[in-house]
């Protein structure tokens, strides 16, 4: 695969040279838009902060909101009735700076949208040039849920910052053809850069992680223990069912469908929707399975650390804790992923 | 030397351990320490050993009266509506209550979500409660690892940094200009009462809009509500929103859409103030659990200016007196209403 | 609402009006023919205190390029105190639409009677020389694309 090495100048001209046919977006670093993902206009490398920013990456594969169909309900419109599809501008985009738990949540995501067409046409329009962490926060466990501060998966370009310069690796082919337009100024990656790389990777590997491979564990389980276990009752006691966590989640997939009409002319959009809200699993019959707030509660971990891999395999969290940092009322997915593993049911008879 | 809050934690504890073990109360609200620097978090003791849990410092910015009327609630027998109130008395709920936590159990009890007879209110008059994100801010968005608080500064240690600051410098804004540390209502008063504080200029940053064009106004709302997630963290951290059905859950008729766009999300936090107004009590309680940053308390800053101003009232303080918009006076200010505006009064 | 040319624009005023003051008082201005221009659509409600900060909204929201709320004349109420309790509310909101950047006279409020058909007229074309003035609403509108 090719890669090369660049300094900041040499990223900001590849950025320009992208620019041509793809939108740039990276994490704004201050302004009311601070950590939002805005459009570069000035083609200089940008200044990513350590650790996340506020918003994830799946914005980009989940627009907000997205419109799915477009409609007509006056009687004289010849379409009346008849659904269209919504216009494209056609452009496709590059995501700058992603870190690699937002790049990993990518393709935990599409193991369950492999039939939405939606979310694959959206990961074809979407580069993604992934940027390694040389530092890693304290709120950050990617490694205790399988990735790595210098993960490259979901990453068509990862970029791993050494002595000021940064190395670039193409890890798609979509990534050899963005970074092809850098081969004019880019410099050679010599073997020195490489093991470089290669001993932050050991490092990486190495780290004192309490947890490794909790998927294996936690498919092992028993459902209903986990289900019944008393520690939800706690988390529901200071839960106030906000979507804080949803929202802000790079792997909380779940949307809701709406149809919106204002003078005959409608829409359909999906949007992100949270199984924090009363309205998340609302039947028509007025009957809601998870009315209560526990129910709500459990059900968010439940499925990202038992439904989840019980199904596809791998836990849903990539461990980018911004849940961590941004619940109103600490609850921690950390602890939460503890106490599945090491809950034990007192009351079964299993040897 | 113990800190002062040291010093009320050990008090709280003995409290709710009393009325845990006495059987007085069923459950006791307060706040445990939680996982990160600058964090606490909610916590319901119903176990008289829990009470070595509770915790009381500079970061308990979230309003512990937003989880009574639902916890009293889980105290009942279950009842459709029409079915007659429970016999006999209830089980009772202890909580802690600052200044604006105690106003906000008041307009509960006001607005028959709490009954007062179920309530042992633990007062404790409030210092002002710190800003994490301005501690963060402070110290240059680093990742911060330790925080440890004295009585009038902060130490905030992480990786390569070690910085102290000023206690008062990182409290919040709404605290910096709250009047009304001590609770109003109370059962039991831990610590000394602070008194009435002498605030100049109490609605300065809400002046400061005020001051602005109309298109100024405008570009500040759109600019600085833009980044709303809509996750409806302000609206579940708030003591005053117990509304079984939300007017952002309404269907039919849809009164605000479900994105994220410019238009919805606006009239959300337009609405979402204008439910409060004359039963806010500033306690930032939405502003402090923003995930996003979003200065949604100006707009109910503004309504309990426009309250005190017009209909001399702020909210809570007195379970004799009626809500402000419970009630009326004849003479109230009508300058807007375009049939009056030659009278006196003037247009405001 | 709906597309209209920028040079023939004529303003939609949504007019919120109490069953038992100003919609009696539309009433007489109309028997007792009393100009006004045509640009309000009447919403009969019981009483101003039926109005609520959600309905004047949702006709911004919905593209009214003006509302009109107006009720009976305080102590004239129907139910006694209704229009009192909601001048408090009108009061609050009013403020916090324009605090938030709303222009002033896209959203009004009047006190008209039964017996006030030359009034209604006046307030009328009073909100809608206000709203013409202003020009389309852009602000708080839904678009749909």
């Amino acid at each position: 695969m090719k890669a090369l090495k660049l300094d900041r100048n040499a990223i900001g001209q590849w950025l320009s040279n992208m620019a041509g046919e793809r939108d740039i977006y990276a994490p704004a670093s201050d302004g009311p838009a601070k950590g939002t993902w805005t459009l570069l206009t000035d083609y200089s490398m940008p200044e990513i902060k350590p650790g996340v920013p506020a918003r994830p990456v799946k914005n980009f594969l989940f627009p907000q909101p997205e419109t799915l169909l477009k409609f007509s309900i006056v009687p004289t419109d010849p379409d009346c009735c008849l659904p269209s599809e919504p216009e494209e501008n056609g452009r496709k985009n590059v995501v700058f700076g992603v870190r690699p738990c937002d790049a990993r949540s990518i393709g935990l995501n599409a193991l369950a949208c492999k039939a939405d067409t939606y979310y694959q046409a959206n990961m074809d329009k979407n580069a993604i040039i992934g940027l390694t962490c040389s530092q890693v926060c304290s709120t950050c466990f990617c490694s205790e849920t399988g990735g790595s501060p210098m993960g490259t998966e979901g990453c068509d370009v990862s970029l791993t910052e050494i002595d000021g310069r940064y190395i670039a690796r193409a890890m798609t082919e979509r990534g050899e053809e963005l970074l092809a337009l850098a081969e004019s100024f880019g410099k050679e990656v010599t073997d020195s850069d490489f093991s470089a790389v290669e001993a932050l990777e050991e490092r990486a590997r190495s780290g004192s992680d309490e947890i490794r491979n909790p998927e294996e564990q936690l498919r092992k389980k028993d459902l209903m223990e986990l289900y019944n276990a008393p520690f939800w009752q706690e988390l529901a006691d200071r839960c106030i069912n906000c979507g804080a966590c949803t929202f802000l989640c790079p792997t909380c997939y779940c949307f809701d469908i709406q149809d919106e009409t204002l003078h005959g002319k409608g829409r359909r959009i999906r949007c992100q929707d949270s199984c924090m809200f009363p309205l998340f699993t609302l039947h028509a019959s007025g009957h809601n399975p998870r009315g209560q707030k526990i129910q709500r509660v459990r059900n968010r971990f439940m499925h990202k650390m038992k439904y989840f891999p019980d199904r596809f395999g791998p836990i849903s969290c990539v461990g980018c804790g911004r849940c961590v940092r941004d619940c109103p009322v600490n609850i921690d997915i950390r602890e939460v992923m503890r106490s599945l593993l090491n809950f034990h049911d007192m009351g079964s008879v299993t040897p | 030397m113990s800190t002062v809050n040291e010093k009320i934690t050990e008090k709280i504890r003995s409290e709710a351990q009393r009325l845990l073990s006495t059987g007085e109360v069923a459950a006791f609200i307060g706040y445990e320490a939680g996982s990160l620097p600058m964090s606490v978090r909610p916590f319901v003791a119903r176990k008289q050993e829990d009470a070595s849990r509770l915790v009381w410092n500079s970061f308990c910015v979230l309003n512990l009266a937003n989880y009574l009327p639902a916890l009293l609630k889980s105290f009942e027998p279950p009842r459709r509506p029409g079915d007659p109130p429970p016999e006999g008395p209830l089980p009772k709920v202890g909580i802690l209550a600052t200044g604006c936590w105690s106003r906000n159990i008041v307009v509960q009890i006001k607005e028959n979500q709490v009954d007062r007879d179920r309530v042992v209110i633990v007062g404790v008059p409030s210092r002002g409660m710190v800003s994490a994100r301005k501690v963060k801010e402070a110290v240059g968005e680093r990742d911060i690892q330790t925080c440890i608080e004295e009585d009038h500064s902060l130490k905030i240690c992480g990786e390569g940094f070690e910085q102290e600051l000023n206690r008062w410098d990182v409290v919040r804004d709404n605290c910096k200009t709250c009047v009304h540390p001590d609770p109003v209502i109370y059962d039991i008063l831990i610590g000394d009462p602070a008194g009435e504080r002498q605030v100049q200029d109490r609605f300065a940053q809400v002046d400061e809009i005020e001051h602005k064009s109309l298109e100024e106004r405008w570009n500040w709302f759109a600019d600085s509500f833009s980044s709303c997630v809509r996750c409806y963290a302000c609206r579940n951290a708030c003591p005053l929103c117990y509304c079984p059905t939300c007017f952002v859950d309404d269907s039919r008729p849809q009164w605000v859409g479900k994105s994220t766009e410019q238009t919805d999300t606006m009239l959300f936090h337009i609405l979402r103030a204008y439910h409060c107004a004359g039963r806010c009590t500033d306690c930032g309680s939405c502003e402090s659990v923003c995930p996003v940053g979003i200065p949604m308390r100006l707009l109910t800053k503004k309504l309990n200016k426009d309250v005190l101003e017009m209909y001399g009232s702020e909210a809570g303080m007195s379970l004799d007196e009626p809500l402000p918009l419970t009630t009326y006076n004849p003479a109230d200010p009508q300058g807007f209403v375009l049939t009056e505006k030659s009278e006196k009064g003037g247009d405001r | 609402m709906g597309t209209t040319s920028e040079k023939n624009w004529e303003p939609k005023i949504v007019a919120f009006l109490c069953n038992w003051c100003s919609y009696a008082g539309a009433d007489l201005a109309g028997v007792s023919r009393f100009q006004y221009p045509p640009n309000i659509r009447i919403i009969r409600l019981p009483c101003s205190g039926r109005v609520s900060a959600n309905m004047i909204l949702d006709a911004l929201r919905s593209g009214a390029d003006g509302v009109l709320v107006s009720g009976c004349h305080p102590g004239d109420c129907h139910y006694i105190s209704g229009n009192l309790f909601a001048r408090r509310r009108f009061a609050l909101l009013n403020n916090l639409l324009e605090f938030v950047g709303i222009e002033p006279g896209r959203v009004n409020f009047s006190w008209v009677s039964a017996s006030e058909g030359e009034q209604f007229a006046e307030v009328v074309k009073e909100v809608t020389d206000k709203v013409k003035k202003l020009g389309p609403s852009t602000r708080l509108v839904k678009r749909i694309g």
